[in-house]
């Protein structure tokens, strides 16, 4: 089942292109790596995949959900790990799982354990952070936004399904990268 | 997805102590603003215009407009108009410190002020609030036109209380109701717009 479909998504403000446009597509199971010539353009299209940002050229599915027409549905289907991580204490994650509980509907205890599960098999620090809260929900895409070390085959090993879209700044590519590189594995 | 208590979560999220002291900085500098000003200035005006501009000014905070362009509400699956709502409710709250602010100063110094003045205050506190949330999503100059637009809206709508006194006043507060709905909607359709790029 395809899970992320990108069609030359692009995005430009002011008349500047502010990422490479790129097109991926992405099943079940599969991980990709979209490079991007700036950590600006990493992030906007980290968002993009995440349905937080329209493309200004392009389409972009999450599921059978175009996130232009039903953002709502297809960020139901995504973990988004921002780029900075979750910069709080236990305190304030424990927070921030209650929170998204209540927003995605979930029940509280199971959500505090979730979080938990990912800590523990993370390891603590602000990037890990951000991952156990983007897993708090059941998701079928989960998407770092330039990860500080490599996480996918950690989050590989707790959402075995999910599909994982990972954004680089090309020159700091684990590997040869050129613009715009979008691939799957 | 449950929106009421999606919405909750939102509101219980935004009333932190900043709110509580942001309210009660809020009430006191109206009630003083009061008790100097309302036996001299007792025109409704004044007071509607003092409620309409704090109101504006105060939704329109920056601090306030950087909290809600962070990229975890956006993340939320959440339509623009139910996270409008959501974000729209303490706002209104703070909003509501204005009109009791001058309310309490004016009574404690005239003796004397109208229920109708407050209701309509309300009102214009109100629709001035719900334009001004607008300008949380723009920047520069088109920030400060939906200030004053917002400003001006909150005083257009108490013009038949103004003019008519009591006669005037289901007028005022149905056009109040009519453009706070069309502004909360206008607020959501920006929500829906808006691409929350990184700051970075």
């Amino acid at each position: 089942m395809k899970i992320l479909r990108i069609a030359d998504a692009s995005f430009a403000r002011d008349g500047i292109e502010l990422i490479v446009p790129f097109s991926l597509t992405l099943e079940a199971g599969q991980e990709a790596e979209i490079a991007q010539p700036t950590p600006l353009g990493a992030s906007i299209a980290a968002r993009i995949c995440a349905a937080i940002v329209r493309p200004t050229r392009g389409t972009v599915f999450v599921g059978e959900y175009q996130t232009r027409l039903q953002p709502p549905q297809a960020k139901r289907l995504v973990g988004f790990v921002d780029a900075g991580g979750f910069v709080g204490d236990a305190h304030a994650v424990r927070c921030e799982v209650a929170f998204r509980a209540d927003v995605w509907n979930l029940d509280k205890t199971l959500a505090q354990r979730r979080a938990s599960g990912v800590l523990a098999e993370l390891g603590d620090g602000p990037y890990a952070r951000a991952i156990a809260l983007a897993l708090v929900a059941d998701v079928a895409l989960v998407v770092l936004d330039q990860p500080a070390s490599p996480f996918v085959a950690a989050v590989r090993r707790l959402v075995p399904r999910a599909a994982i879209a990972q954004t680089l700044v090309a020159g700091l590519a684990a590997r040869p990268a050129t613009p715009a590189l979008a691939t799957a594995r | 997805m449950n929106e009421f208590r999606a919405t909750v979560a939102i509101v219980r999220r935004h009333v932190d102590r900043r709110f509580g002291i942001d309210w009660a900085m809020q009430f006191g500098l109206v009630v003083a603003i009061a008790y100097v000003f309302a036996p001299t200035l007792a025109n409704p005006l004044f007071a509607l215009g003092i409620a309409s501009t704090l109101a504006a000014a105060s939704a329109a905070e920056r601090t306030h407009a950087d909290s809600l362009r962070r990229v975890t509400f956006f993340a939320m699956p959440l339509y623009g108009r139910q996270l409008a709502r959501a974000h729209a409710v303490v706002p209104v709250l703070l909003a509501l410190a204005i009109p009791a602010g001058y309310g309490l100063g004016a009574v404690v110094r005239t003796h004397n002020f109208p229920p109708a003045l407050l209701g309509m205050m309300f009102g214009a506190a109100l629709v001035a609030t719900l334009v001004s949330l607008s300008a949380t999503f723009r920047d520069g100059i088109r920030a400060w036109l939906y200030v004053i637009l917002a400003a001006t809206a909150g005083l257009l709508v108490s013009l038949p209380y103004a003019l008519f006194a009591d006669r005037g006043l289901g007028l005022s507060l149905a056009l109040a109701l009519l453009i706070g709905f069309i502004a909360l909607r206008a607020f959501g359709e920006t929500l829906a717009r808006y691409d929350p790029l990184p700051t970075t």
